[in-house]
């Protein structure tokens, strides 16, 4: 399969900095040069070195709440946090010491005492970064045993058709939090209440369903635990591989990871390096991709001489000459104007360019137009008032950063 | 959704034609809110959102992160006893419990009848005069257990 | 003429009967036909005398206190107004030597004018240094704020002059003064009691930070269980608009300035500055990750000065007598004065403004008398709530940031809180871990669950004395995440008095002399 792609993407914690400007440091005794403003983190991982982290996330501004991206800097006090630590010409870091071991022991013994111990059973198993920094940093005890003040008995939120919201299994990593003002920019989830009493709620701590929550699923795409959990993985378990595509629902050409096991679709995940979605997606391509595989869905071309005949399978071949031989029919009979075409706010720009070369190259009329001129007029406006035309053919990149040419 | 009576409505709206210009003054207008109704109606999170630009989650969670906010109606009379380090260099542990034991409730809860609500504070700045507490919204320091009975009496009868 | 008669407005007075001690002393002296003046001054700081009642005699205070207003008509029938003795009798106020050994720079009006008087402000060299700082440029401003080596009261102890020198190089369009006033240690007050009895001088410091980083908005975040600071200050900023010395063209020097009074809202947290500035925003009070500062993004994302409250009140002295005057004052890095305040279980419990180098044992013997309960003191805790415990024999410590750092101690905000030999060590540990979990902003893990835990494990210690060696050792390794991985001082600086309980006072944990080494 050409299109293979790794399961799980390299997280380099912290975004990317833009920076033409660089700096060079060392760490761990290796000297490595990155853009001016770049993270320790992510100036460790360019190093190949990976820095424990639960709560930072490079589709994310860094936090530093989870306090185990700890590390050692020359000549300066205490233990700054590589995440929102930026980097500096000429410092001399160093991720792994004995004493930073014992630290991060200690920060991850505190968080495994508010976390059910239910790994071999949990939908994330294999897919969890707390188990996989529970491992890293070599924890073997909670000594704080498991009857203090703990979260294990909440109830978890089944409301939403696509995920659960599992709170029993939060961290409180604010992630999802992040991710809905950062990614989405729904604000639908904050933290209620404080303190050991912090939780991750929709709206006024109310269900998923009931909230201002749009299911766009960028929440569940950054959890690293299985507190917000896609349902298909928790039925059917994690995926075996990953298949790059482009989502079908509409023209913007989202990227996306198809997550499989075997030949099935596991999970949609929107693809980091996708030019018109940078690892975003929408509640469409995100969780409803059920059609993928459902038994109405169209595999062959099918034509009917009439609305009321059945309909026939048949080779690509007879049904273009068909449709072809049908439209000269149609316009012999009626005049050149008799037919057009529209195009689907689905389609992309190219299909619709083609479309119109249809129109006008063999049809030989003007009547074309597309549905999105209607359905989409809102976009179309707000695009022509801010770049000059509505057409929206532009990666995020471009937009970040234009050049006048 | 429930809506708000028309009091509430009147204090919500009151409060937002005061606040709803000036920068960053989500907590002026709780307050102001809260010091007119005594609590800020669950109900009124969405107007409150949406006259501010927030979404409802926003605006929750801000109410749940300040002690101070609170949601439900308060007791008739509230009783707030300084628990912090200088006044329990001065008493107030044993203090509580006379307050705790003279109203039938304990600290961090209220009467049954919601007559009274017995809260903890953590410093009134009268560290130098505890055992010190705020009683219906006026400060007492230097509180013996008899000053303290004796206050409790009077509210009682009032 | 009449006679006056000053009885205090600030609220340790108000909180034990001042309002009710002026009525009575109205009611006797109109009963009596007698023509008097009452002023509602501020408090000298001798807390334990409040209400303390003064009568201005042939050109000088004379005090009573602490008066009730039982006590009043025996006053009268003793001639107080003419300075007569009675059993309440001070004496010269002035000459007490409370006030007679003090240094005071900031608290140098406290007691004395009228907190509301523009005209009695201005009396007492009010507006000296705003006006020293108006013919001045910004940069030699923060010159003089650098030479006086004024550090933040806050705690924290960071040179004021660097903060104001990177707010002014930094370029914006708008820049702010923001005081953090939400002062929440307990055994802590000198800002309540300067918002109370000098709300002037801190607009003033507040004007010339202004004038010298080129802010033209402040905001005084003022923590909600001070109603009475909120109110003065309020009215302050109100008359000092009025007069002239806020606004778009203070004194005629074509410089803006405008004040906003913020309440707080519960939130021990919001006394750090970046979790402030949240709360400004109209956020929830989390701590923000620094880099970046401040100073350089700040308050809606401007470059900000953020500065406690007795940090600000220092400018105009220190701008009207020139930084060498202040700088004068103190020991080692630790320059001019702090005012001390003894609370707790002490006699002579109140405020306290000496140079950083007086003893912890100078203050709590010489000014505060010892214990009340005149029980032995067995611990002080110094600097708020999360300030070691220093046992007696640490008491020698001269009080200057470095030197009771050495001796794992922590200034603070300058409050000491002294506790007789019936205090259980390990209950005030157990304590300290409650109230961070109570407090905690839930934002880092080490404080957000480490305080909880915390808790727990010191409950465990307190009920199972043969498990105390292995749960204390527990105790440090936690107190060890909390102090090297929080994000914030709650987080890191609770493990200061649980430690330090535990270092000083092993026994109160169960510990015997093996088991504590053993821990």
């Amino acid at each position: 399969m050409d299109n293979n792609y790794p399961l799980h993407d390299i997280d380099y914690g912290t975004p990317k900095s833009v920076s033409e400007k660089t700096v060079t440091l060392e760490i761990d005794g290796f000297e490595v040069t990155v853009p001016q403003g770049t993270s320790l983190m992510r100036a460790a991982v360019v190093a190949g070195t990976q820095i424990p982290k639960l709560c930072a996330t490079d589709s994310l501004e860094p936090f530093g709440s989870c306090r185990l991206c700890l590390v050692e800097i020359e000549g300066r006090k205490g233990f700054p946090a590589s995440c929102t630590t930026p980097a500096e010409a000429g410092m001399v870091v160093r991720t792994q010491t004995p004493h930073l071991a014992e630290l991060r022991r200690g920060v991850m013994e505190l968080y495994i005492s508010d976390h059910p111990l239910d790994c071999l059973t949990c939908a994330a198993n294999g897919d969890c970064e707390l188990q996989d920094m529970a491992g890293v940093v070599g924890l073997r005890d909670v000594r704080y045993g498991y009857q203090g003040l703990n979260h294990l008995k909440d109830q978890a939120d089944t409301s939403n058709p696509y995920f659960t919201y599992d709170p029993s299994k939060c961290i409180v990593c604010n992630r999802c939090v992040r991710a809905c003002e950062e990614t989405q920019g729904t604000f639908a989830l904050t933290i209620s209440g404080r303190g050991f009493e912090s939780r991750v709620s929709a709206s006024e701590s109310q269900p998923f369903m009931d909230s201002e929550c749009v299911s766009c699923g960028a929440c569940v795409n950054v959890c690293p635990t299985a507190t917000l959990m896609e349902k298909t993985v928790i039925e059917a378990g994690q995926p075996d591989h990953s298949v790059l595509t482009t989502c079908a629902y509409c023209g913007v050409g989202c990227g996306f990871k198809a997550d499989m096991k075997g030949s099935e679709v596991v999970r949609m995940t929107p693809w980091k390096d996708g030019k018109a979605n940078e690892g975003h997606a929408c509640i469409k391509g995100r969780f409803a991709w059920g059609y993928a595989t459902h038994k109405d869905r169209i595999l062959k071309p099918m034509i009917r001489k009439h609305i009321t005949d059945p309909w026939q399978e048949v080779s690509w071949e007879t049904a273009i000459n068909h449709a072809a031989s049908e439209f000269r029919r149609i316009q012999a009979e009626s005049g050149v104007d008799s037919i057009g075409g529209i195009t689907s706010s689905r389609c992309t720009n190219e299909e619709s360019y083609l479309v119109q070369k249809l129109v006008r190259a063999a049809f030989r009329n003007n009547n074309v137009d597309t549905c999105a001129r209607v359905c989409h007029s809102p976009t179309g406006y707000g695009l022509g008032q801010t770049y000059g035309t509505s057409a929206g053919t532009q990666t995020f990149k471009s937009v970040e950063k234009p050049t006048s040419s | 959704m429930n809506s708000m009576t028309a009091r509430e409505a009147q204090a919500v709206e009151a409060a937002l034609s005061r606040f709803q210009d000036e920068q960053g003054a989500l907590l002026p207008l709780l307050h102001a809110v809260q010091d007119t109704l005594g609590y800020i109606p669950k109900q009124a999170t969405p107007t409150i959102a949406s006259a501010f630009n927030l979404s409802r989650a926003e605006v929750h969670g801000v109410i749940t992160y300040y002690h101070h906010f609170r949601q439900t109606e308060p007791a008739q009379h509230k009783l707030a006893l300084c628990q912090a380090e200088a006044c329990q260099a001065r008493g107030c542990r044993s203090l509580t419990e006379k307050a705790e034991a003279a109203l039938g409730c304990n600290l961090g809860e209220h009467t049954k009848d919601n007559r009274w609500e017995l809260e903890p504070v953590y410093c009134l700045g009268l560290c130098a005069s505890g055992p010190a507490m705020e009683l219906d919204g006026k400060l007492y320091a230097r509180v013996t257990p008899e000053r303290l009975e004796s206050l409790i009496r009077k509210k009682e009868l009032s | 003429m009449s006679v006056k008669i000053y009885v205090p407005r600030d609220s340790a007075a108000l909180a034990v009967g001042a309002d009710e001690v002026a009525q009575a002393i109205e009611q006797q002296a109109t009963a009596r036909g007698i023509a008097i003046d009452l002023v509602r001054n501020s408090s000298r700081g001798l807390l334990w005398l409040e209400p303390l009642v003064e009568v201005a005699v042939g050109g000088q205070r004379l005090a009573y206190g602490p008066v009730t207003p039982e006590a009043v008509e025996s006053l009268f029938e003793a001639g107080f107004l003419t300075g007569k003795t009675h059993p309440l009798a001070v004496g010269p106020i002035e000459a007490h030597p409370y006030l007679k050994n003090q240094e005071r720079l900031t608290f140098v009006r406290a007691g004395i004018t009228d907190p509301l008087s523009l005209e009695d402000y201005q009396a007492h060299e009010g507006f000296a240094g705003l006006r020293a700082a108006l013919a001045l440029s910004p940069a030699d401003i923060v010159q003089q704020i650098l030479d006086s080596g004024l550090r933040g009261r806050g705690g924290a102890g960071f040179p004021a002059g660097i903060k104001w020198k990177t707010v002014l190089q930094t370029n914006a369009d708008q820049k702010y003064v923001v005081v953090n006033a939400d002062e929440g240690d307990s055994g802590t007050f000198a800002d309540r009691m300067v918002m109370e009895g000098d709300p002037f001088m801190l607009i003033e410091g507040m004007i010339i930070a202004g004038i010298a980083v080129g802010a033209t908005r402040g905001y005084v975040y003022i923590r909600s269980e001070y109603p009475d600071a909120i109110f003065v200050m309020e009215e302050a900023v109100r008359r000092a608009t009025t007069g002239g010395f806020l606004g778009k063209n203070i004194l005629g020097s074509g410089k803006a300035f405008h004040i906003v009074i913020r309440k707080a809202a519960g939130s021990y947290v919001c006394g750090e500055e970046t979790a402030l500035l949240e709360s400004l925003e109209g956020k929830r009070g989390i701590v923000r990750a620094k880099p970046p500062l401040p100073a350089i993004v700040g308050l809606f994302g401007k470059p900000t000065v953020i500065n406690n409250v007795l940090t600000l009140a220092a400018a105009p002295y220190i701008l009207s007598h020139g930084p060498k005057v202040y700088a004068d004052f103190g020991m080692g890095r630790s320059r001019g004065t702090l005012p001390f305040q003894l609370a707790g279980n002490i006699r002579h419990g109140g405020l306290v403004e000496k140079a950083f180098g007086v003893t912890a044992r100078q203050l709590i013997e010489d000014f505060g008398g010892g214990t009340e309960s005149g029980r032995p003191l067995r611990a002080v805790q110094i600097g708020g709530p999360l300030g070691a415990y220093l046992p007696d024999s640490l008491l020698d410590t001269p009080m200057d940031y470095e030197a009771l750092a050495a001796k794992g101690g922590v200034l603070g905000h300058g409050g000491l809180v002294v506790f007789d030999d019936t205090v259980d060590m390990a209950e005030q540990a157990r304590y300290a871990m409650e109230f961070c979990a109570i407090e905690s902003c839930g934002k880092c893990t080490p404080c957000r669950i480490g305080s909880t835990r915390g808790e727990e494990v010191i409950q465990h210690i307190q009920a199972k004395p043969a498990e105390a060696g292995a749960h204390a050792k527990l105790l440090r390794d936690l107190c060890s995440t909390m102090v090297n991985g929080s994000l914030c001082a709650m987080g890191s600086m609770t493990p200061y008095p649980v430690l330090s309980a535990l270092d000083h006072f092993p026994e109160d944990f169960n510990l015997t002399a093996e088991t504590h080494k053993a821990a």
